[in-house]
């Protein structure tokens, strides 16, 4: 039971959204396991699933998942794994050996507090893990922040295209807050861009040479000439894949960095304060890797300060300093271990650095 | 000494698990660990993966706990306590301590048939010694009722929900017990909460036995069963009386049933009052229910061949 998208405005849970999404974008293999805040992604892949002959399968632990995404992954399938924090940490092996093979596949991370099992509220704090690689070996994942459910669903099904269209696994990095929230969204049609044909893919080799997908390289010098091979790919992504959005930024004199749900509820404070006649801007990087380093290079003039606001002890804030390069100024304004600021406290926060 | 096996006796035992736990009415769970610590007056030291039980015994700061307890992560209590046990072992023989201590992990099944199965494996086969609670509820309650490898064929779980196209779970549930006796571990046991004296009598049993000893208990669950909470204890009886959930023991490799049921009822008197076999009393999946006769009738069979069936047993459940 195809599922006709005609551009209807439709009120869903943010997991669930993105479930519906990736549906939509062709997804047919999901392979997950139970975590709070995520429940909701394998539960509604669990129904939708079987409806679009695609796989539902419950894993015996996220270490399974990943690996199973591996598997399909390598037969040309568009695959989908989800979990939270903990779990994530589980997958990491299965993360590296993914870029390492240079197989696409769609990660989804509703983050909660950490580290240890930590608690079940949204947080921000695997920043780290995302963009600096997470497992072992040199790699990067695409890394999408969404800030609110419809950019949710557009980055979903894009997620895809990116992951075909490199040979690499994209990371969906939200948090439990923006997982269990509803809220309104529209659901746009998915339509497939040009793609490379996936010829590499196990799909039996009757006819044709067969092919190998593997990350072990042995061989004197091949794994060397392998990770430039994947430098040279992670180098055209920084050209090519940035995205970022800002608000107020020409006349700012401080300017706020911050990425998902905190940079939704820092933008609040920022149009207040900026209806009170302060120069105060938004600076929003929604691709973490690549990192917008250029554009913040660009908006980094005159003595523009920096402020970044995170659910974290300060992660990005390193990303945001390596690209003003000394230039000016960066503060930080963190809340860690689950902990959620207000629009109001934030107003607080950015007037005192005014 | 250990106090009789007596109500009134064992009611006069300070709790080791005390009131303040944020389990459900009617949960399984606290009344095993309960029990459990109950049996013996040997000074114990338990560990729990992730799960109801433990978030909901170690709230904030505070704790049900009267003993020491730790947890670590979700797929690895037994390893946690194998490393805790290890530890005293080495104490032990560094003349630093004396005490006889206990070692016991409380998981339930997500932590246990699943994602922990790698860990208990390993520390059984090390030979910790060690008793491994599994209270099994047959699905992750704690995250929201998905389905485990302990969820019996045919029940409606949020990742299997039971609809006009597939009736639910469709695989069988692993049979653990069986799993880990095949461990040649000197005890394996089978539990349920109904049968108290019967599970405080393994749980003595097993503290006496040196090694790593495993025990599944079956633990109502209202939220999953879809079930009355009051009905929590007698869902368990009927469990052993419909022979789903046999009461048996293997010491050493030999197979031992502790409790006969006097006539072993039909399963649809178990399935019934839990809501999530609801859709299996449809007249489209009455197959199902035939299946799960079947599959317990044989599997019941199987056991009574393998087992030396100990009369006194029901003598003395009474």
């Amino acid at each position: 039971m195809e599922k006709k998208l005609i551009n209807k405005k439709v009120l869903m849970k943010g997991n669930e959204a993105l479930a519906e999404a990736a549906i939509q974008a062709g997804c047919r293999f999901y392979a997950g396991y139970p975590i709070t805040p995520q429940n909701e992604v394998p539960e509604y892949m669990s129904q939708r699933m079987p409806e679009v002959k695609g796989i539902f399968i419950q894993a015996e632990s996220e270490l399974a998942a990943i690996n199973m995404i591996f598997g399909a992954s390598a037969t040309g399938a568009r695959a989908m794994t989800s979990s939270s924090s903990p779990g994530i940490s589980l997958k990491q092996e299965g993360i590296s050996y993914l870029a390492g093979a240079e197989l696409p596949a769609v990660i989804v991370n509703v983050q909660r507090g950490g580290p240890g099992l930590g608690n079940i509220s949204g947080s921000q704090a695997d920043y780290f893990q995302a963009v600096k690689g997470g497992g072992h070996g040199d790699y990067k994942l695409l890394v999408y922040a969404p800030w609110n459910l419809q950019e949710l669903w557009d980055l979903t099904m894009k997620a895809f295209d990116k992951a075909d269209e490199y040979r690499i696994p994209v990371m969906i990095l939200i948090d439990g807050i923006l997982g269990q929230m509803m809220e309104p969204l529209v659901q746009t049609s998915y339509k497939q861009p040009k793609l490379p044909k996936k010829e590499w893919a196990l799909t039996g080799c009757a006819g044709r040479e067969p092919n190998v997908i593997k990350s072990l390289y042995m061989g004197e010098g091949e794994l060397e000439k392998r990770n430039y091979k994947l430098k040279e790919k992670y180098d055209r992504m920084k050209d090519t894949e940035v995205m970022y959005d800002s608000l107020y930024i020409d006349d700012s004199e401080l300017i706020v960095t911050a990425f998902g749900i905190a940079a939704r509820i820092a933008s609040s404070a920022v149009k207040k304060l900026r209806k009170e006649g302060r120069k105060v801007g938004l600076f929003r990087p929604i691709t973490l890797f690549p990192f917008p380093e250029k554009e913040i290079e660009h908006i980094c003039k005159g003595n523009r300060r920096f402020l970044t606001i995170e659910m974290n002890m300060g992660q990005m804030v390193e990303d945001v300093r390596l690209s003003v390069n000394g230039k000016a100024e960066v503060d930080f304004y963190g809340r860690p271990g689950g902990g959620t600021m207000t629009p109001e406290e934030l107003y607080d926060v950015i007037k005192k650095y005014m | 000494m250990t106090t009789p096996l007596r109500l009134k006796e064992l009611s006069k035992k300070e709790d080791r698990f005390t009131h303040g736990h944020r389990m459900c009415s009617g949960c399984g769970a606290p009344i095993i660990v309960k029990m459990v610590l109950l049996a013996s007056e040997y000074p114990v030291v338990a560990c729990s993966s992730t799960g109801c039980l433990e978030v909901s015994s170690c709230i904030s700061l505070l704790t049900a706990w009267k003993i020491p307890w730790i947890h670590s992560a979700f797929e690895n209590a037994a390893a946690t306590i194998a490393g805790t046990e290890t530890m005293y072992r080495a104490l032990k023989k560094q003349g630093k301590i004396d005490k006889e201590i206990k070692f016991i992990t409380f998981c339930g099944d997500g932590g246990t048939y699943d994602i922990g199965f790698q860990s208990l494996s390993g520390a059984m086969e090390r030979g910790h010694d060690m008793l491994y609670i599994c209270y099994d509820n047959g699905a992750y309650m704690n995250t929201g009722i998905q389905r485990s490898s302990a969820t019996p064929f045919g029940a409606d779980t949020t990742t299997n929900p039971a609809g006009s196209k597939i009736p639910g779970k469709l695989q069988k549930r692993k049979d653990l017990t069986k799993i880990m006796a095949a461990h040649n571990i000197p005890y394996v046991a089978q539990a349920s909460p109904a049968h108290w004296q019967d599970l405080i009598k393994k749980v003595r049993k097993a503290f006496e036995i040196k090694g790593p000893k495993f025990m599944n208990v079956i633990a109502p669950c209202n939220r999953g069963w879809r079930s009355r909470t009051d009905d929590a204890i007698a869902l368990c009886r009927l469990a052993v009386d419909t022979c789903y959930w046999p009461l048996y023991e293997v010491e050493n490799g030999v197979t031992k049933i502790t409790f006969k049921p006097k006539e072993k009822k039909p399963i649809v008197e178990f399935l019934k009052p839990q809501g999530r076999f609801k859709h299996l009393f449809k007249p489209e999946n009455e197959w199902m229910l035939k299946k799960i006769q079947e599959d317990i009738d044989h599997e019941w069979e199987l056991l009574q061949k393998c087992s030396v069936v100990e009369e006194k047993a029901k003598a003395e459940e009474k």
